[in-house]
């Protein structure tokens, strides 16, 4: 039996800052795996130390028997999906739920806020004077959230890739994980002997 | 009380009415400033010839029901990044766009980012041999990428003639 030892690793927005891009001009599109490990300091020193301790894991998808790396388990993936347009996004994660049945990964909730979020702003319609009439703008702001539940490294890997690469022009996505890890072995049960022999 | 009684509206002297426009002086007429929506209108003609595409027939306020945008990206949602310097971007690739093809741009150039990648679509005209066009295509592509820093493709889809974008005539 295994406690949950909770890492929740919390990834940007996929709209890459100026930072992240290339100087030159002629290269193939920076790939969503590139970004992801630069931006994670410790994902590989977690990864190693988790693969050391966390072995058989049955219960879970199959999980390779090598004894260097092991996949490192997911307890839930929740998509964040923010846009414009609200069939843009109802299209985008029905299209992010099938990828996820036809790979075999549990869905979990998909829901969406009834209302959307509006960043409103009033200007002067007028270059000079009229301070009465004025011209109101509005950004929305539409949101979606999916879950997926027990997924390992290599499938979650394989289908964050998938989703992001399809990811339509004018929707951000934000990926939240929750990792799962064998308790630490210097926590144990307290010693309860000599509360028994009274 | 007789006296008011028998005075009539027209009896009454000028001078005394409360509106100034009866009054027979010049004085500066005012009255409230109408403030109506002029952006992106096109007012009609007498001879009715002046063609505009859907895009200009429908006003801002049909955007996100029968319009759509000309810019694709994220950078307006809640907390998206990097709006002004994607909006001056945009305006830039606009100008090159309108500049480098000559007189050849049918319709407003539609601009998608996605990821680091720049997607440039727009309608031209089949004025110029393929050989010419490849070129400024292959130009365009290769000096954006190198002053955007990131790739840049253009889709473009050629038309025969400027007509076929036409919508109505007002």
């Amino acid at each position: 039996m295994f406690e949950v030892f909770r890492i929740v690793m919390l990834r940007q927005l996929l709209q890459l800052p100026a930072f992240a891009r290339q100087c030159s001009p002629r290269l193939t599109m920076v790939t969503t795996a590139d970004y992801r490990y630069k931006s994670f300091h410790n994902f590989a020193a977690l990864r190693k130390e988790s693969g050391s301790k966390s072995e058989a894991v049955d219960h879970k998808e199959d999980s390779p028997k090598e004894e260097e790396e092991l996949d490192k388990l997911y307890k839930t993936v929740e998509l964040e999906m923010k846009a414009y347009e609200p069939a843009v996004l109802k299209s985008y994660s029905w299209f992010a739920t099938t990828a996820a049945k036809e790979l075999g990964i549990t869905v979990g909730d998909c829901w969406t806020d009834k209302k959307p979020f509006h960043e409103r702003f009033t200007v002067l319609k007028s270059i000079h004077i009229y301070k009465k009439h004025r011209v109101q703008y509005e950004v929305r702001t539409y949101h979606r959230f999916a879950k997926f539940h027990n997924l390992t490294s290599s499938t979650a890997d394989t289908f964050l890739e998938y989703i992001q690469r399809n990811l339509p022009e004018g929707v951000g996505l934000k990926v939240t994980m929750v990792g799962i890890e064998k308790l630490p072995d210097h926590i144990q049960a307290p010693n309860t002997e000599h509360l028994e022999q009274k | 009380m007789d006296i008011f009684s028998a005075l009539h509206k027209n009896v009454i002297p000028l001078l005394f009415l409360k509106n100034a426009h009866l009054r027979n002086s010049r004085t500066i007429h005012l009255s409230a400033v109408c403030s109506k929506s002029q952006s992106g209108r096109y007012k009609i003609t007498p001879k009715g010839d002046r063609p505009l595409t859907y895009e200009m027939a429908n006003p801002p306020h049909w955007i996100a029901h029968r319009k759509s945008w000309n810019s694709f990206n994220t950078t307006n949602l809640l907390g998206g990044l990097r709006s002004a310097e994607t909006a001056v971007e945009d305006l830039f690739i606009r100008k090159f766009m309108v500049g480098t093809w000559h007189n050849l741009i049918a319709n407003e150039v539609i601009i998608k980012r996605q990821h680091n990648i720049i997607r440039i679509a727009v309608l031209v005209r089949q004025a110029l041999n393929p050989r010419k066009m490849y070129f400024l295509l292959g130009y365009t592509e290769e000096l954006l990428s190198s002053w955007l820093q990131c790739p840049v493709t253009l889709e473009l889809q050629t038309i025969e003639d400027k007509n076929c974008t036409i919508y109505k005539y007002i």
